[in-house]
């Protein structure tokens, strides 16, 4: 583990700090490294998977490193009914990748996330911590743009 | 020493009396009353996770769990009413709906659980289509074989490798649909520490856990010998 690694783990050793060194690791790496992980676990006394399972558990959690920006998509039933699978295909059409997966150039990262509580003006979508609300096909190309 | 309080309770329309800090599943199996359960195991801290021993409780605005609910004074439990039946039915065939179905080949299908539980409630050919669940069989390991498309997330392995062999090898990882029991960082099992245990195994109520079977492991008697 790095030296910046160190700074990033709080005193305390009980098991409810778990998320907040995850959350902690992901502002600060900009995502959960390997190491942290086990690092975290010995350090809670917990088994790796463990941390592993929670880290893997929330959509604002990510194990691998993601792109510049990162786009995240409501994928929960208020957004499905207002056609975000619309959404989500022309998200794919213009930057070229799916769910899950990051542009070769590093710019963007496409995930797909729980509620972010915009039900009211689906489909929304986050970009970075920009929320994007009442999308249509349309709108994406423009959106998008103002992060190339 | 405090003294334990007797507990009165009212179960399928008989009074009963239970001890402070008993789960309805235990008050009722002491009065002889089946009660099915999954994901529930005596010697492992119950977690609720299947809620196949839904019971009816007067005033509770859901049924409730009868395996980790403790008894208390003048509770009204229902465990065979017809709700609490048809929810029992219902999440077995959702348990079925997304398992892989190959009872047929399955080695463990006349000691499993699940397939059991089915049988018992009268659960026919699954109502609800989806997606199953599939992943690659692990056999890395020389003491143990994973077959996950066979899993229940009943968390039995997990608390079993903790509580009982306190290895802490498996976790639970991602969400939803992708649940999933793992090992480190989502490695196929393969641990020294699992050669002499056999601990999850044991406590595995499907196929998902087995010992890997050697290659001519059923034929080591002598050969027959017939001489004329």
């Amino acid at each position: 583990m790095s030296k910046g690694q160190e700074g990033v783990l709080p005193q305390g050793k009980e098991q409810e700090n778990l998320l907040v060194m995850l959350e902690r690791a992901q502002s600060e790496f900009g995502y959960v490294p390997e190491e942290f992980i086990v690092e975290a676990a010995h350090s809670l006394n917990v088994s790796i998977s463990e941390v592993y399972g929670v880290a893997t558990f929330y959509s604002f959690l990510s194990t691998k490193p993601l792109g510049k920006n990162v786009i995240r998509i409501c994928k929960s039933l208020p957004c499905y009914l207002k056609n975000s699978q619309m959404i989500i295909k022309s998200v794919e059409d213009e930057i070229g990748i799916k769910p899950g997966e990051t542009t070769p150039d590093g710019k963007f990262s496409f995930e797909l996330t729980n509620c972010i509580g915009a039900c009211d003006e689906a489909p929304a979508m986050l970009i970075n911590n920009d929320v994007h609300v009442n999308l249509t096909p349309g709108k994406i190309s423009q959106i998008l743009k103002s992060y190339k | 020493m405090r003294k334990i309080e007797k507990i009165t309770v009212t179960i399928d329309g008989s009074q009963v009396s239970g001890c402070e800090g008993m789960t309805i599943l235990e008050l009722a199996q002491q009065n002889g009353i089946d009660i099915p359960t999954l994901c529930h195991s005596p010697e492992l801290t119950p977690i609720g996770a299947c809620r196949i021993c839904v019971v009816a409780v007067e005033g509770s605005r859901t049924l409730v769990g009868s395996c980790h609910t403790p008894i208390t004074q003048g509770m009204v439990i229902y465990t065979h009413s017809p709700k609490v039946l048809e929810t029992r039915k219902v999440i077995v065939e959702l348990l079925l709906a997304s398992h892989c179905g190959s009872c047929y080949m399955c080695e463990k299908a006349n000691v499993c659980q699940l397939r059991k539980i089915a049988a018992d409630l009268e659960v026919g050919l699954p109502r609800f289509q989806t997606r199953k669940r599939y992943y690659p069989i692990e056999d890395v390991s020389p003491y143990i074989q994973r077959d996950l498309s066979k899993c229940v997330l009943c968390w039995r392995c997990v608390r079993a490798c903790n509580e009982i062999a306190k290895q802490n090898v498996f976790g639970i990882a991602y969400r939803g649909f992708n649940s999933k029991v793992v090992v480190d960082f989502d490695q196929p099992i393969d641990k020294e520490v699992c050669q002499d245990c056999n601990v999850c195994i044991d406590i595995c109520p499907t196929g998902a856990l087995s010992k890997p079977r050697e290659v001519g492991e059923e034929k080591k008697g002598r050969p027959l010998v017939i001489s004329s």
